[in-house]
């Protein structure tokens, strides 16, 4: 799926000049939103589903593979999107006006993007603890909660790139 | 391009065409993403004012030849337009 684009192969005597067009720089937006939903409730629903199997009496190594496979869409998507906004989110490509004012954008649509989650977990907490009045924070809820952290808030700028551009014109 | 920016129309897929130049060719003369050059075309994208007068000095036309806030008419209409009547 993946392509490289103007590497230089040697094959003995002969320089073959490969240019490759990478297919996901070219996915249509509405391809790409929905990978971007995946990448983004992929891994809460993964979670989700894990926390309610944990409390069925099935063998703890098919929990385990249940809960792999259905990371296995997220990983993919946060990948798409990684790949997609490669060296314009960090700056390492040669960036024009209109890619400065795009990753501003995909920047400014991350923060909204975390300040709603964070407005909505917390508020779920407040109402969780109004009704249940304790809320036990061990191993099980933090580690989710942390890789939640160490995944998204990196990967959430990418994603958001990927969200707001629109088609990609040809090169002709 | 964001909902609340005005679309500025322009001809520079005419301009392009005419000069036989490709979106890359373009783009490599102006330092810019060949991309760019296709979301301005389409009208997705606003130039600076910058680009804007850089395009304009690199096809030697006046800026409002090639960006509008109107939409463009057709070139050969403006070329081959009759003048008005003579009055008296």
């Amino acid at each position: 799926m993946f392509t490289t684009s103007g590497r230089l192969l040697d094959t003995g005597d002969i320089h073959v000049n490969t240019i490759l067009k990478s297919q996901v720089e070219y996915l249509p937006r509405t391809r790409r939103r929905l990978l971007v939903a995946v990448a983004l409730i992929g891994y809460p629903a993964a979670v989700a589903i894990l926390a309610g199997l944990k409390h069925t009496s099935l063998n703890r190594w098919l929990i385990l593979a249940v809960f792999l496979l259905l990371l296995l869409p997220t990983v993919a998507t946060l990948f798409i999107g990684y790949r997609y906004a490669r060296g314009r989110i960090d700056g390492r490509a040669r960036l024009d006006e209109r890619d400065l004012a795009l990753r501003q954008q995909a920047y400014a649509l991350s923060h909204r993007v975390l300040a709603a989650v964070l407005i909505a977990a917390t508020a779920i907490t407040e109402i969780y603890l109004t009704s249940a009045n304790t809320l036990q924070f061990d191993a099980n809820s933090f580690w989710p909660v942390t890789a939640w952290v160490i995944v998204y808030i990196p990967a959430l700028p990418s994603l958001m790139l990927a969200w707001i551009e629109t088609d990609q014109p040809a090169e002709a | 391009m964001p909902d609340n920016q005005r679309r500025v129309h322009n001809r520079l897929a005419v301009l392009r065409a005419e000069r036989g130049l490709s979106r890359k060719q373009l783009a490599d003369n102006l330092g810019i993403n060949f991309q760019t050059i296709g979301y301005i075309e389409r009208g997705d994208y606003n130039p600076s004012l910058e680009l804007a007068l850089t395009i304009a000095r690199l096809f030697r036309l006046p800026v409002e030849a090639i960006f509008s806030l109107q939409p463009m008419t057709p070139l050969s209409d403006e070329i081959f337009r009759e003048p008005p009547p003579a009055v008296g």
